[in-house]
């Protein structure tokens, strides 16, 4: 199902450091990044294309009856398995509503603190964030009556005295097969019985 | 002089000239199309006594090439062109329906007939397709009154093709109804049980019923109704098996009768 994202604004990821950032030589090893939503949603997914990042959390702050509160979604998500290494290191991630421990319903912004623990990597940041809202199913899928009584209730029927359903059944299917065939072969023809020169004339109704 | 340059013996001259002979008189007259013809007929039909099968092939051919021949035989030769194959092998039916169409549209005297076969030739085919199937006159009488034509009208190819067919599954039909009237009887001496039968009939119907859609969607939603288990639900419900005594019965006729109607039901009316 295609969903749009909803639109969103993502600001630039501020560093969380001991020290004065502009001194500091080393480099930082917290991103945080906040993502701010129009309207209230309910998340339904969040993706994004990894660059570096080794660890995510997610907190969102929900709206609820007037007060707002941030609620810790997801923790320490791994997203690279070794700090170190490149694995996962530019994979493209989904965060699905089954994931999060808190429902992200009612969301008004998205907070991704990202952690890098290695000090491989010159910078980390996660790109192309999207966020999915939940899309009301409406076109349910009906199941049609007979299919769910396909599989017969294990009720133990007392056939005593009773034909065999087996052979009463194979004569039907053929019965039923041989007017579905006669159905079939069915087609426009007409022998023109009430046509007058191609066209219908009342005149001619005649009490067959 | 040339019959001296030959290294065999003067004795091998004449047989080399009947060879060509031979080789020439049947290419002449037509008879390696003629055998191929009647061998594939009887491949198609895989008739229980082939020689009597090519004999009465033979047979309309040669009377065909007459071509004095009275409607009646015109109207048995169809016929028999049309019991070569059953209905269901269709590319070997169809091809003995046109056959026996091109026979019934130029057996019109003086006239060609436009636009097909006559009316009264049409009916007669149907009549008799009907109790050569086995379908007695009253069983055959309302499918009949349906697909028959006037006298006077003219019959196109599609709609003869139509009702040949129709018959021929009719008389197939009914033949399976009997054999499920004797599935539901159980016992051949015995009738069977009226609530038992209408239980049957009533499956049956609701299968032919099923709604418009799809057709494998409809095929799959028939096919559950007329599964064992349903039948066997239906039939449990209709006769209890706590019921002892025997309830009113049904007799075959009736049961045939009934099973007629739903399929007659179904055949759409000649206009």
């Amino acid at each position: 199902m295609s969903v749009e994202p909803v639109s969103c604004t993502i600001k630039t990821p501020v560093a969380l450091q001991i020290g004065d950032t502009v001194s500091d030589l080393s480099r930082p090893g917290v991103y945080i990044t906040d993502i701010t939503l129009a309207e209230p949603v309910n998340i339904q997914e969040i993706s994004f294309k990894n660059y570096y990042t080794a660890y995510l959390t997610v907190r969102v702050q929900q709206r609820e009856d007037g007060s707002v509160k941030w609620v810790t979604c997801l923790r320490n998500h791994c997203l690279m398995a070794n700090p170190h290494a490149e694995a996962g290191s530019h994979d493209y991630f989904s965060i699905y509503r089954q994931q999060m421990s808190a429902k992200p319903d009612n969301v008004m912004t998205v907070r991704l603190i990202l952690r890098q623990p290695s000090s491989e990597w010159l910078n980390f940041n996660i790109e192309e964030i999207n966020i999915y809202p939940c899309v009301k199913e409406d076109t349910e899928w009906d199941v049609p009556a007979w299919l769910s009584t396909l599989t017969p209730v294990e009720t133990s029927l007392d056939l005593n005295g009773l034909p065999d359903p087996e052979t009463v059944s194979s004569s039907i299917q053929q019965m039923w097969a041989l007017t579905e065939i006669m159905q079939a072969s069915q087609n426009a023809a007409s022998i023109g019985r009430f046509d007058v020169d191609g066209s219908y004339d009342v005149k001619l109704l005649s009490f067959t | 002089m040339a019959e001296k340059r030959r290294s065999g013996p003067v004795m091998s001259d004449p047989k080399a000239a009947k060879c060509e002979t031979d080789h020439e008189f049947l290419s002449q007259s037509g008879v390696s199309a003629l055998l191929r013809g009647a061998l594939l007929k009887l491949v198609e039909s895989r008739s229980d006594d082939p020689i009597g099968f090519l004999a009465e092939h033979f047979g309309h051919l040669s009377s065909e090439v007459d071509d004095g021949s009275a409607e009646n035989l015109t109207v048995s030769r169809s016929l028999w062109h049309l019991s070569l194959s059953h209905h269901s092998q269709r590319s070997a039916f169809n091809n003995n329906v046109r056959v026996a169409y091109e026979l019934l549209t130029q057996s019109a005297p003086r006239r060609r007939s436009a636009g097909g076969v006559r009316g009264v030739v049409y009916t007669e085919v149907l009549r008799c397709l009907c109790s050569e199937g086995g379908l007695s006159g009253a069983s055959a009488a309302p499918l009949l009154q349906r697909i028959q034509c006037h006298d006077y009208e003219a019959v196109p190819f599609e709609l003869f093709r139509q009702g040949v067919l129709t018959c021929s599954v009719f008389a197939d039909y009914i033949r399976k109804s009997q054999c499920l009237y004797a599935a539901v009887a159980r016992a051949p001496d015995r009738p069977a049980e009226r609530a038992l039968c209408q239980a049957v009939l009533a499956t049956l119907q609701e299968a032919l019923e099923t709604a418009d859609g799809a057709d494998v969607a409809r095929y799959l939603e028939a096919s559950a109704k007329i599964s064992p288990a349903k039948l066997a639900q239906a039939m449990a419900e209709a006769r209890p098996p706590s019921q002892q005594q025997e309830g009113p019965t049904m007799d075959a006729q009736e049961f045939e009768d009934a099973a007629a109607a739903l399929f007659i039901a179904r055949v759409r009316k000649v206009t």
